[in-house]
């Protein structure tokens, strides 16, 4: 079909970064979720070192 | 979103002259909407954070500028390779192209001032340039109505409030903005959500090493 290429890059790049976008959201949710994680451990020990005397 | 890929491939007829490659029009063009859409949110969270001082407002302008910067890389992507067998050339530097170029980079340059949150100053710079920006969209919209250009005239509605599509492309094209759009608030809530997440962090994890040295 003439010009089949066209139309296939042109969605190919629109599914394409849609989907890295995607990604790159869910991979920050990730990361944030961990450095959450760190703080609250952070936060228990500081608390443990303040109830011990 | 299936549906509206079922709508462009399956449903929707081959048009006369161009013949497939006239495809790239739904979702170029839906892509072009929420750009606008994008940037308009962008406009107005920027006004009410300069207003209000209220860092919600700011992260709703960040968000949405970041997903407008995407949606108009998609379309200066999708626009020169539908150029390229209809006009015979990529790239043109007719006013619709160049200011939607422009309008590209001033939000990326936005993103790049606005990189740097913990900083208020840049911030309020950051609402500036995105208040300020978002002329350049009325002027796209203006060049392609008047300008004699290599970029088509509008074709879904036209003076006089008709429209220059087939009932079936143009329900195919109705399908692809609402599917975009649904994308675009998808998009953006997920990105609200992540950006107050993490300037809450940032908030704890300051309290937090302020209590250690204290």
């Amino acid at each position: 079909v003439k010009n089949f290429w066209y139309l296939f890059a042109a969605y190919t790049v629109i599914w394409t970064t849609i989907f890295v976008y995607v990604i790159h959201l869910s991979k920050k949710n990730r990361e944030l979720r961990e450095d959450l994680n760190a703080l609250q451990a952070q936060v228990e020990r500081l608390l443990t070192r303040k109830e011990v005397p | 979103m299936v549906t509206a890929l079922w709508c462009v491939f399956v449903y929707a007829p081959t048009e006369a002259a161009q013949g497939i490659v006239q495809r790239i029009f739904y979702f170029h063009v839906s892509s072009a909407l929420v750009t606008f859409l994008a940037f308009f949110v962008v406009f107005m969270a920027s006004i009410l954070f300069l207003w209000k001082s209220i860092p919600w407002w700011d992260s709703v302008a960040f968000s949405a500028a970041e997903i407008g910067v995407i949606f108009c890389t998609l379309v200066l992507i999708t626009g020169p390779i539908w150029a390229r067998p209809i006009w015979g050339t990529w790239w043109s530097w007719d006013p619709t192209l160049t200011l939607t170029l422009v309008l590209w980079l001033i939000y990326v340059a936005y993103l790049m001032l606005r990189a740097d949150a913990a900083d208020p100053k840049r911030a309020r710079f950051a609402a500036v340039l995105g208040i300020v920006g978002f002329v350049d969209v009325p002027l796209i919209r203006w060049s392609v109505e008047k300008w004699r250009t290599l970029h088509p005239k509008p074709v879904v509605i036209q003076a006089g409030g008709t429209t220059g599509l087939p009932p079936a492309m143009l329900l195919t094209f109705l399908v692809c903005v609402v599917a975009f759009l649904l994308l675009f608030a998808y998009l953006l809530r997920e990105r609200i959500s992540l950006a107050e997440s993490q300037h809450d962090l940032e908030a704890l994890r300051h309290k937090v090493d302020t209590n250690l040295s204290g």
